[in-house]
């Protein structure tokens, strides 16, 4: 059975190892880093300007897992909306190697480290995506590997 | 950890409460941060081997440290009532592994809980101890929604500068001297 919301799209024969994906750019501004704080990471350094001074970084900050999420929305602007991609299965090794302040702008590169048939559906393959996220002075911010699922064309014979 | 790095016991059990997720807020994180099919279009998302619509991984996730902040600031709250002082947490350098085991559909409760599965001093940051942390979230029929394996620092209690850093710490804070000493490291 096709799905007809991913038929047109690139499945798993259509990706090659090494490939890189050229995110766009995200900033992120002042009501966005409230906005998730308050939500997901209430510290005063996340919510408060005079507090964020104050601490450790000495100014506003974006949550760790917001930094995440929008490099995860770049990853999906620019490829996983185009792939028949049946969801995540999990990361490795994420690491905040620098905070990302407000107004800075992040982007960078995903490549496709690995592609493997899946053992237990004829139907899938996994795609493991290494993240290079870097803010406007190339500065790297966050690393890490996905693996996500993708449709294949042909099962497994 | 709102508790110094001396207190914290390993593999304890610290449960940090559940949440139960409506369609509507599944969509509105998605919608920001993980705009597939399968998290913001329930019509659309019938057709994916989900069935139906589902939440973002990285949502799931991010309310579990929703949850983790929240239960930390209750015991901080409970400590001081007892007229103690709450240890200190620092930032985390990492996550070594996440795992997204099953989905979460709309009114879905998911429970999450927190262990520590070891600790040791820092190396880099003295004064600060190292915890590796397992956290999962469970649903109401008991699945496993995730297992994440996190890196968080937590102060040390007992710990005694060595007399060149505190030398070092005295310098910095000197007027002139100061400013030159941080943007020389």
């Amino acid at each position: 059975m096709t799905n007809p919301v991913t038929q047109d799209r690139r499945h798993f024969e259509d990706l090659a190892e090494g490939e890189v994906i050229v995110l766009g750019k995200t900033t992120v501004s002042k009501e966005m880093i409230f906005a998730f704080a308050r939500e997901f990471d209430p510290f005063p350094f996340h919510l408060d300007e005079a507090a964020a001074k104050a601490s450790l970084l000495g100014g506003l900050s974006s949550s760790g897992w917001q930094t995440g999420a929008l490099s995860l929305r770049m990853l999906v602007d620019g490829f996983l909306s185009k792939v028949a991609s049946c969801g995540g299965l999990g990361f490795t090794d994420l690491k905040w190697k620098k905070p990302v302040m407000v107004n800075d702008t992040i982007g960078g590169t995903v490549t496709i480290a690995g592609l493997r048939r899946s053992g237990s559906h004829p139907k899938w393959g996994i795609v493991t995506l290494d993240f290079d996220i870097r803010n406007q002075d190339d500065t790297q911010v966050l690393t890490m590997r996905l693996a996500n699922l993708v449709e294949c064309r042909e099962a497994v014979a | 950890m709102t508790r110094w790095f001396e207190d914290i016991v390993i593999d304890e059990a610290f449960p940090l409460g559940s949440h139960t997720f409506s369609a509507e807020e599944i969509i509105r994180f998605a919608t920001l941060y993980d705009p597939q099919y399968f998290h913001i279009d329930p019509e659309a998302a019938r057709h994916s081997h989900f069935g139906g619509l589902v939440a973002s991984g990285w949502h799931t996730v991010s309310l579990g440290h929703r949850k983790m902040v929240d239960a930390l600031d209750a015991e901080a709250e409970r400590l001081r009532a007892l007229g103690e002082e709450p240890g200190t947490s620092g930032p985390s350098p990492g996550v070594n592994s996440m795992d997204f085991k099953a989905p979460v559909r709309p009114g879905d409760t998911v429970t999450y809980e927190l262990v520590v599965t070891s600790k040791r001093p820092s190396n880099s940051l003295p004064g600060w101890g190292l915890l590796f942390n397992r956290l999962t979230a469970t649903n109401q029929r008991g699945e496993l929604v995730y297992r994440a394996e996190l890196v968080g620092f937590s102060k040390l209690r007992d710990y005694r500068m060595p007399l060149k850093l505190r030398l070092l710490l005295a310098l910095s804070r000197l007027p002139i001297i100061g400013p030159r000493l941080k943007r020389g490291t």
